[in-house]
């Protein structure tokens, strides 16, 4: 079997185990849908007396909490649970010797999961959110372009950087905590709950500084139409610059790890 | 009286054996220690941005909002030690692991919880009481004894409905088998519902959240009538902690009865 | 009365059938059939107090179900089990106070700390009274050698060592009755002879009633007295090895080295092989003994040598699953 034809069996493989689970389907889209609403309904109350904050209004607070909640489906990554099993089980030293690239696997694995979960989650959120928390149209047709394109990075730069933190299963014995509150961390940090803008300039500085904004903020903000093409351009820049710094530093220490391990057999 | 001293007994046990442990992989408490209480402080920080931007939330200003914080992330944390077990349920229940608990003679429910505390939890105590001691000097909390007492058994209270809904929701997965927690989306609901006003929501979620899923009574009505001069909700908090905890326990028996090991 | 009743136990699994391919993913989504399984169907049997009882039976056929009823860890759909008189559904505290279990695929240990620590525990679980609790240890440290890997975290022993330390668990706070789901599997053969010595010497010491089941038939040959196999969830065999042997294959072969080609034929035994000077005769063990079968042929002609071929105990055990 060659290496194309493994990936795309792995995909289907992922997609149909994905649905093997009715609970977890249907109770999926319960909480996050429950989820959704909590913050739809935080904005409603904190924006009542106000017409606009921050250059941001209501309505577009609502779209950013449906797309927000719509794309938090697409970071969905397995990769460092399936690394910590492997490291955990001893096998990781073998399935490293396996013609196909494990962290191919993974990322195949990955997107198999997120392909069904986007149809059997993010549509029926996306539908229920249009029809009782309000439609959430892009600003404008450059707007919709330009999130597509800054969207596609950010979810490379969301799996390079899971990619990267599982490494650390081969330092740390427990990881399962570490990547509840990486992911806890890491929504707090990119804006996907509440967009950095109603910070103070000083943590705004900060957070720019740090690659979390690149994942849910950019794209969301371009959504809403808080940038023009030109304005857009330079942060698309900077997205793609920290795009290429995670997979880099990925790729290298995924290789100085796989040397390690082959030496001291796992 | 002779039975719960054994209980009091293996718990005093388990203590110990909890310490051990988290002294053989000290890393992992550091890691602990640096990161609970950041989520915390980044959480509070959150809110004091947002009151920088709209003023007051429902009308609560930031000490209110302090105290409130305060009182909702200690019960968190209290819960975390106590009852983090429950959401994980699922994990036990598809990987056979309740079948050790089964062959001792206790309660299942108490082994599943008290035979493995998670001593971690007390890190996030550390950021909930400074937040709650910053909200108590901004409201001028007055720390009379009856106060004392009303915030004592307020915290009773609200660990109990957190560690009674944790359950709940995880007894399910005896029927349902999956593996799945929802101990992300179950954070989030609750940081949003406890840590804000709860009357800023519409009527309806305001219902169910006091009458059927009784999560305004951990922090919301309790600090209300403590930032009013009365301990009365944290008392009704108390015995509502009791009902819920009772609740969860029944159910979760007849959950048992549908365990199904693992293998055959 | 008898320590262990089981009567009428069965146990039905509801199994969801599920479609293949993408197409019958999202289609078991909305609509999904379900089969009911039977695990156990209709089995009864008791067992004396001080019995080493052996269940064998191939990979799910119900064994470890049976188990996992008795000792109250599944519900039954219907029968009645009794463990010293009682239900370990209803009364699942007090059956369990008198009750050891060890799973050989899994551990009760603490897999982070040294391995007493996990014995304290035990202490404290079941309220052992600390003489009984050092006696008892002492006992099993010389039959086991626990002493030796006591300081060492559970996670660092080895299959055989966590074994040894598994069955002192379960031990501790002297149950009369010791359940033992596949006790030595993976176990090389030194910690095999272990835990088989360590059965012998508690069952004879105590009077522990031990269930255990195997698929090791070295197990059942020097343990058990008693058999009971299961297959498809129903009881198919049950009785001492012995009898089954003699019923399954009542037949022995002899085989006659002779100093020549001049060979006698029996009465009671049939020629079955010639292969110069070796003869092969077969006999029923009920007509005749071995040993009355090779007086009566060295009485007729002189031999050189004469060996009685045991029937190999997997073909017995592999005839009697076929049912």
């Amino acid at each position: 079997m060659s290496n194309k034809s493994a990936y795309s069996f792995i995909y289907k493989m992922r997609i149909q185990k994905a649905l093997a689970y009715r609970f977890d389907v249907f109770a999926n889209i319960i909480f996050q849908c429950i989820a959704m609403f909590a913050t739809a309904f935080f904005w409603k109350a904190i924006y009542s007396g106000y017409d606009s904050v921050q250059g941001a209004g209501v309505y577009d607070m609502l779209t950013y909490t449906v797309i927000s909640a719509v794309m938090s489906i697409l970071f969905v990554t397995t990769v460092e649970f399936k690394l910590m099993e492997s490291v955990k089980k001893g096998t990781v030293a073998m399935d490293m010797l396996k013609p196909v690239p494990l962290f191919s696997i993974y990322f195949f694995e990955d997107l198999g999961n997120i392909t069904s979960l986007f149809f059997i989650n993010g549509l029926p959120i996306l539908l229920i959110g249009s029809l009782f928390i309000g439609m959430p149209l892009p600003a404008d047709g450059v707007s919709a372009a330009l999130f597509f394109v800054s969207l596609l990075m950010s979810f490379f730069i969301n799996w390079f950087f899971a990619a990267l933190f599982s490494l650390l299963s081969f330092v740390t014995i427990n990881m399962s905590p570490l990547i509840q509150v990486k992911k806890h961390i890491l929504r707090l940090l990119s804006g996907s709950i509440i967009p950095v803008w109603f910070f103070p300039e000083w943590a705004q500085g900060i957070l720019g500084a740090l690659p979390f904004v690149y994942i849910y903020q950019l794209p969301l903000d371009l959504y809403i139409g808080r940038y023009t093409l030109q304005t857009a351009m330079p942060k698309l820049t900077i997205q793609l610059v920290w795009l290429v710094i995670l997979s880099g530093s990925f790729y290298a220490a995924e290789k100085s790890m796989t040397k390690k391990v082959m030496v001291q057999g796992g | 009286m002779e039975r719960i001293k054994h209980y009091i007994d293996v718990s005093l046990y388990h203590v110990k054996l909890a310490v051990l442990t988290m002294l053989e992989y000290p890393a992992n408490f550091v890691g602990w220690l640096l990161s609970n209480p950041i989520q915390f402080i980044l959480g509070f920080a959150t809110i004091k941005f947002v009151v920088a931007r709209f003023g007051t939330i429902n009308g609560w200003d930031y000490g209110h909002l302090a105290f409130l914080y305060g009182i909702a992330v200690i019960s968190h944390a209290f819960s975390m030690i106590f009852f983090v077990q429950g959401w994980f349920m699922g994990e036990y229940v598809v990987g056979g692991d309740f079948d050790r608990y089964m062959l001792r003679p206790l309660s299942v429910l108490f082994q599943f919880f008290f035979t493995q505390f998670n001593i971690v939890g007390f890190t996030d105590l550390i950021p909930g009481v400074c937040v709650f001691a910053y909200g108590c000097h901004k409201v001028h909390f007055h720390w009379s004894i009856g106060n004392v007492m009303a915030v004592l058994l307020l915290i009773t209270g609200a660990t109990l409905i957190r560690g009674g809904i944790y359950i709940i929701m995880g007894t399910f997965s005896f029927w349902t088998k999956s593996r799945n927690d929802f101990a992300g989306f179950t954070q989030e609901f609750f940081d949003k519902t406890t840590m804000y006003p709860l009357s800023m929501y519409p009527r309806m979620m305001q219902i169910i959240l006091t009458y059927i899923i009784p999560i305004g009574w951990i922090s919301y009505y309790p600090a209300k009538d403590l930032l009013s001069g009365t301990g009365m909700g944290a008392v009704i908090s108390l015995v509502i902690g009791v009902v819920t905890m009772t609740l969860a326990a029944l159910f979760f028996k007849v959950g048992l009865r549908s365990y199904e090991s693992a293998g055959q | 009365m008898d320590t262990i009743v089981v009567k009428n136990l069965k146990k039905e699994y509801k199994i969801a059938q599920k479609e293949k391919g993408l197409a019958g993913a999202v289609k078991n989504l909305f609509v999904r059939k379900y089969e009911i399984l039977r695990a156990v169907d209709d089995i009864s049997f008791t067992i004396p107090k001080g019995e080493i009882t052996a269940f064998i039976g191939p990979n799910g056929a119900g064994k470890s179900t049976t188990v996992k009823m008795m000792s109250g860890i599944l519900v039954p759909t219907s029968g009645d089990i009794l463990i010293n008189g009682r239900n370990p559904q209803k009364d699942r505290v007090h059956v369990v106070q008198d009750l050891g279990v060890v799973f050989g695929q899994r551990t009760q240990l603490n897999w982070d700390l040294r391995l007493g620590e996990s014995f304290e525990m035990m202490r404290h679980i079941y309220k052992i009274p600390k003489a009984m609790y050092e006696e008892n240890l002492k006992v099993m440290d010389d039959i086991l050698g626990i002493e030796e890997i006591i300081n060492i975290p559970v996670r660092q022993l080895s299959l055989g060592q966590r074994m040894r330390g598994d069955l002192v668990a379960a031990m501790l706070h002297s149950p009369s009755v010791l359940f033992l789901d596949e006790p030595t599997i993976g176990l090389d053969v030194e910690g095999k002879y272990a835990i088989r010595k360590f059965i012998k010497e508690i069952n004879r010491v105590k009077g522990t009633t031990i269930i255990l089941t195997t698929h090791d038939l070295g197990d059942i040959e020097e343990l058990c007295k008693r058999l009971i196999i299961i297959n498809k969830g129903k009881i198919v065999e049950d009785g001492p090895l012995e009898e089954l042997v003699n019923r399954i294959a009542p037949n022995r072969n002899l085989v006659v080295e002779y100093y020549d080609e001049n060979y006698v034929e029996h009465e009671q035994a049939k020629i079955i092989n010639v292969e110069g000077n070796i003869v092969t005769y077969q006999f029923s063990k009920k007509e005749i003994t071995g040993a009355g079968l090779i007086c009566d042929i060295s009485d007729r002609a002189k031999i050189k040598d004469a060996t009685i071929k045991e029937v190999k105990i997997d073909d017995i055990i592999r005839i009697a699953y076929r049912g």
